[in-house]
């Protein structure tokens, strides 16, 4: 018997005996016992029963005879007996003994289903709760990555299972935070404290197990993952995990593509997670304090160098953040003049940011330029070696180099018995689904996928991730109860660049005609690229902590506190 | 205000079930026959019956009630309840009936016998709660809420002093000071606004005292002060005004009628001190509690206070186009739309609609705290609906009209057709806003830390929350309806 079920039997008595003194009230004796039961149904299906709590019930049961007597007395049965309500001052003081006989009813009602509630835990044991799924029995989904597809596919997938106790959720992440990569260039110059753009993982999720652990194994035919659990300095290691899955997304990203060339991979700085923008930070502050105590011009000239290499959004970003960070803080170092500092972005074409309209990439340059980057467009980075930067056209002597030139999806997905294209990346159909495996998905930057609508291969932003994401969720469910999966479709939005001090290149597609834009540039740009990406950022507590950064910013001059020890 | 610290003693045994009955049925009858003899001799009967009935009622009182009076506040509304629940059950209910009175007299009777009410009230109801709640303080409470007194007078006297400058800058233009009764309304205006302003505060920090415990939200904290204004309405101008004027007590329904606009004063006042103590005490509670790292809680700061607030609205809109019949029908829909005489019916019904969209939302914010259960919810609905007919038809809207209140009982009796409404809009409004709120909270709660939060910061049961609606609703209904 349903608890409801249950409830409404009692209630039913009790309202069936309390509903006695309610003849005063009705003056009917079968409408009163009619509407008693079923009142005394209803009342108590919408109040949870305690145990001995005679006075509350009393009380409560009391309290609702008033409005009670006001609803049916004053108003319903006069319009059923086809009279104007008796709401009036006068109708209601006519009325006054059937509101005793509501009390009466309400008070009765309560002690009764009181009375029975207890009777019948004692007779048939407590209400029945209902009973989830045993663990072994659930369905479990694993995904892999906690980037923006990885954890916006649990979020997503939380919110539509709703708490379905017959599906669990494992999201392994190497990190055990969210990073909201779009800051991270204001981060290595300063802007930004770290853990602002950064949002732990765990308290995003509700009921998704969170593992953290990097994956070093994917059996797809035993369908388990195996997990290196990173310890510590001095701790003992832990021994490697598996964890079984049904489905298994693949939100693993992408890293850093140095092409094949070994020394530039020794020699520069990833630009890629929180600690490479921290690391940045602090080498350039390492630099300017070297250089500080530099007697000779040309090696102090080289320690002042910083080279940036890719024109994407990356390297443009960054370039335009660590130009303005190295300049700002030349008035903490006077013994450096501003000539002596060089920032060079390299660049294998002929133009920055191909993902912008050829104006706004122009506009960029312009800029940038005005404010003091250099560029070497058309070059290549061939080699880099202590102290020098090799290009296509010549050398830069320099102590840093930053890679933001090309990424890959994760090697892991080499190891996959699945088709990939190009890159590397795992081809998918439009539903995400790995074709010619069962329950096996893949999103965002490691999956190579092509739009449902328009068939063009989606770019691995995290605009796309985002949507990619919330499909998948919808397809996970409908997989798991055995409902046709839906094409991804989604149409950019459009894209937006910070290229230095209150100065951006923004490009917003029409939402009625995809293949025309608008192009915004300057401070207007800038200030739109700076509320979409608060608004963006995830968390309350996040968005104020960056705004307040951004606020002190405009009084205060950056910090030039090294906070990581770079030996 | 939603600091749910559990006492240190919360693993004591709870072994004292049969200790408290026997405690409490001795002190009820005690207290009782006391308060039965104060009630006999001020309504003139004689001593030895009063003491009688005093010691039979304060015994029941003491043998079925103690245990639910956790505090003097919570005894003080368990005891106005059961004060109510008796005077409407003997000498509003049984005695006429046994008396053989004609249905169409009873109300003449219940009339009669107000001052048995009040006496009920103050002399019984009132001392038999705080009795009950302070020997509770004795025994040890499994569970209970940790209680400060420096936050209950600092926040209390606070709201209190700030209410008072909200609430009487207003009063005071009329020169009228329903608090104090007219107590000094013969002597200077400033001495007036003093003592106003020193009762005001004495009964912010009485409500702090009183009810630090039982308050759970911002819509709890109206109730709370609604109830506590119409109780101190009863103490203090019905029976210590007339004492300190050296006057003999007048509990009489014709006195009480003429004090009508003091009622409605003292209801309102307690409305305005139970937001200000909830603000204050939210705020205490976020800077001094919840600003400890380690009473950090899973979910970020707004985002459920927006959530309520969409659903409040969503709510509102619901419970105003239910009730909307009513209000074209008691013609509270055309006096909304006098605001702007040019308005016709459908745009009068767009506004209706508007107004119950933001009242909704303001019960998203005030009582999402208040419980999940369905039943509690409509329940909380009942008294937001009552509250928003003493705030909008008899206060707001003459304001808005004519620049004043009108406080007086035939404006009340002549608006009584409009509370059925406010009533059914109040349920409606709980109902949807709970139907809601559990959609998005029942997978929540799966979340461990979540239902960890959740429980804290909800009403648990056995509050004397059930108590608060019993007089609340009867006193908010039945004195317009016994006084107009």
């Amino acid at each position: 018997m349903s608890r409801f079920y249950r409830r409404a039997c009692i209630g039913g008595l009790a309202g069936l005996v309390a509903s006695v003194p309610l003849n005063l009230s009705v003056g009917h004796v079968m409408g009163a016992v009619a509407l008693g039961t079923i009142l005394g149904a209803a009342y108590t299906v919408t109040f949870r029963p305690l145990k001995n709590a005679y006075v509350d019930s009393l009380m409560v049961g009391t309290s609702t005879g008033i409005p009670c007597w006001a609803l049916f007395t004053l108003l319903l049965f006069p319009l059923l007996a086809g009279q104007y309500p008796e709401w009036e001052g006068e109708g209601m003081r006519a009325h006054f003994p059937a509101l005793v006989g509501w009390v009466c009813y309400g008070g009765l009602l309560g002690l009764l289903v009181q009375g029975l509630n207890d009777l019948a835990s004692k007779a048939f044991g407590p209400e029945p709760v209902p009973v989830s799924r045993r663990d072994d029995q659930k369905r479990r989904v694993v995904i892999l990555g906690g980037g923006f597809a990885g954890m916006q596919t649990a979020a997503a997938l939380e919110q539509e299972l709703r708490g379905d106790p017959s599906v669990s959720i494992t999201l392994v992440s190497e990190t055990n935070a969210l990073l909201f990569t779009p800051m991270l260039a204001e981060v290595a110059g300063s802007s930004l404290e770290g853990g602002h753009i950064s949002t732990p993982l765990r308290t995003s999720l509700h009921f998704a197990t969170f593992i953290r652990g990097r994956v070093t194994g994917i059996d797809l035919e035993k369908r388990r993952v195996t997990l290196d659990m990173e310890s510590s300095a001095g701790m003992e290691p832990e021994p490697a995990r598996e964890v079984g899955f049904d489905h298994l997304v693949l939100a693993l990203g992408a890293v850093s593509n140095y092409r094949g060339l070994t020394n530039v991979e020794k020699q520069s700085f990833n630009f890629k997670s929180l600690l490479d923008a921290i690391r940045i930070r602090n080498h350039v502050i390492e630099m300017f304090e070297r250089a500080d105590r530099e007697s000779n011009e040309g090696a102090r000239r080289a320690l002042l160098t910083f080279v940036v290499a890719g024109g994407g959004f990356a390297g443009v970003e960054l370039a335009g953040a660590l130009n303005d960070f190295a300049r700002g803080i030349l008035a903490d170092y006077p013994n450096l003049r501003p000539e002596e500092v060089r920032v060079i972005l390299v660049h294998s074409h002929e133009r920055i940011l191909p993902e912008l309209s050829e104006l706004l990439g122009a506009y960029a340059r312009r800029s940038m330029e005005g404010r003091g980057v250099e560029f070497r467009l058309g070059a290549r980075l061939h080699d880099a070696g202590p102290g020098v930067v090799v290009l296509s056209d010549g050398e830069i002597r320099s102590q840093t180099l930053v890679w933001t030139a090309g990424v890959a999806p994760n090697p892991l997905l080499a190891t996959l018995p699945c088709e990939r294209d190009k890159r590397g990346a795992v081809k998918v159909e439009p539903t995400m689904a790995v074709p010619g495996t069962s329950g096996i998905w893949a999103v965002g930057d490691c999956a190579a996928l092509n739009d449902g609508k328009t068939g063009k291969p989606c770019p691995p932003t995290a605009q796309f991730a985002i949507r990619e994401a919330a499909t998948l969720a919808r397809n996970l469910k409908a997989a798991l109860e055995g409902r046709p999966l839906k094409a991804f479709h989604f149409d950019s939005l459009g894209a937006l660049c910070v290229v230095g001090h209150q100065t951006a290149c923004a490009e917003f597609t029409l939402p009625f005609a995809r293949e025309k834009s608008v192009r915004f540039s300057g401070l207007l740009a800038w200030l739109m690229w700076r509320g979409i990406y608060l608004s963006k950022l995830p968390g309350l507590e996040r968005k104020v902590r960056v705004l307040l950064d951004w606020t002190i910013e405009l009084f205060f001059p950056k910090d030039i506190v090294q906070t990581i020890d770079l030996g | 205000m939603t600091e749910g610290i559990e006492s240190k003693d919360a693993d004591a045994s709870v072994g004292t079930g049969k200790t408290v009955l026997g405690l409490g049925a001795m002190a009820g009858t005690l207290v009782g026959a006391v308060g039965g003899m104060i009630y006999a001799t001020a309504l003139h009967g004689s001593p030895l019956y009063g003491v009688l009935t005093g010691a039979v009622y304060g015994l029941a009182f003491g043998a079925f009630f103690a245990e639910r009076c956790s505090s003097p506040g919570a005894g003080l509304i368990w005891g106005l309840a059961y004060a109510l629940l008796l005077w409407l059950l003997v000498p509003a209910g049984l005695v006429p009936w046994l008396a053989g009175r004609h249905a169409g007299t009873m109300v003449d009777a219940a009339r009669d016998n107000f001052p048995e009410l009040a006496g009920y009230l103050v002399t019984l109801g009132t001392p038999l709660g705080i009795a009950m709640g302070l020997l509770a303080e004795f025994r040890p409470q499994p569970g209970r809420r940790s209680y400060v007194a420096s936050r209950a007078i600092v926040v209390g006297g606070l709201s209190g002093l700030v209410s008072s400058v909200i609430f009487h800058t207003w009063m005071l233009k009329g020169g009228y000071f329903p608090l104090t009764a007219g107590i000094s309304e013969a002597g200077a205006r400033a001495g007036g606004a003093s003592l106003h302003l020193a009762l005001a505060a004495f009964i912010g920090v009485a409500f702090g005292l009183l009810f630090q415990q039982d308050i759970y939200g911002y819509g709890s904290s109206m109730g709370w002060g609604a109830g506590f204004g119409i109780f101190w309405w009863f103490l203090g101008p019905l029976t210590l005004h007339p004492l300190l004027t050296g006057m003999p007590t007048d509990w009489s329904a014709d006195h009480a009628s003429d004090l009508f606009g003091s009622l409605v004063a003292h209801i309102l006042h307690g409305l305005i001190v139970g937001v200000m103590y909830a603000t204050v005490d939210r705020l205490w509670v976020r800077l001094f509690v919840e600003s400890d790292p380690i009473r950090r809680e899973a979910e970020g700061p707004g985002l459920r206070t927006i959530y309520s607030l969409g659903w409040g609205a969503a709510a509102g809109l619901v419970g105003g186009a239910v009730s909307a019949p009513i209000m074209v029908a008691t013609g509270v829909i055309s006096k909304l739309a006098g605001l702007e005489s040019e308005l016709s019916l459908a745009h009068a019904l767009a506004l209706h609609l508007l107004v119950s969209a933001a009242i909704g939302m303001t019960y998203g914010l005030l009582f999402r705290q208040e419980g999940l259960s369905i039943g509690r919810g409509i329940s909380w609905g009942w008294v937001f609906g009552l509250i928003w007919w003493y705030l909008g038809p008899l206060t707001l809207l003459p304001l808005l009209r004519t620049g004043e209140a009108d406080w007086r009982p035939e404006a009340a009796t002549a608006l009584l057709p409009s509370l059925i409404g406010h009533l059914v809009f109040g349920a409606m409004t709980a109902f949807t806003f709970l139907l809601l709120q559990r959609s998005y909270a029942r997978w929540l709660l799966l979340d461990p830390r979540h239902a960890a939060r959740e429980k804290r910061r909800t009403r648990p049961e056995g509050t004397p929350a059930p108590a608060l609606w019993l007089f609340l609703l009867g006193m908010g209904i039945l004195l317009p309806i016994l006084l107009g």
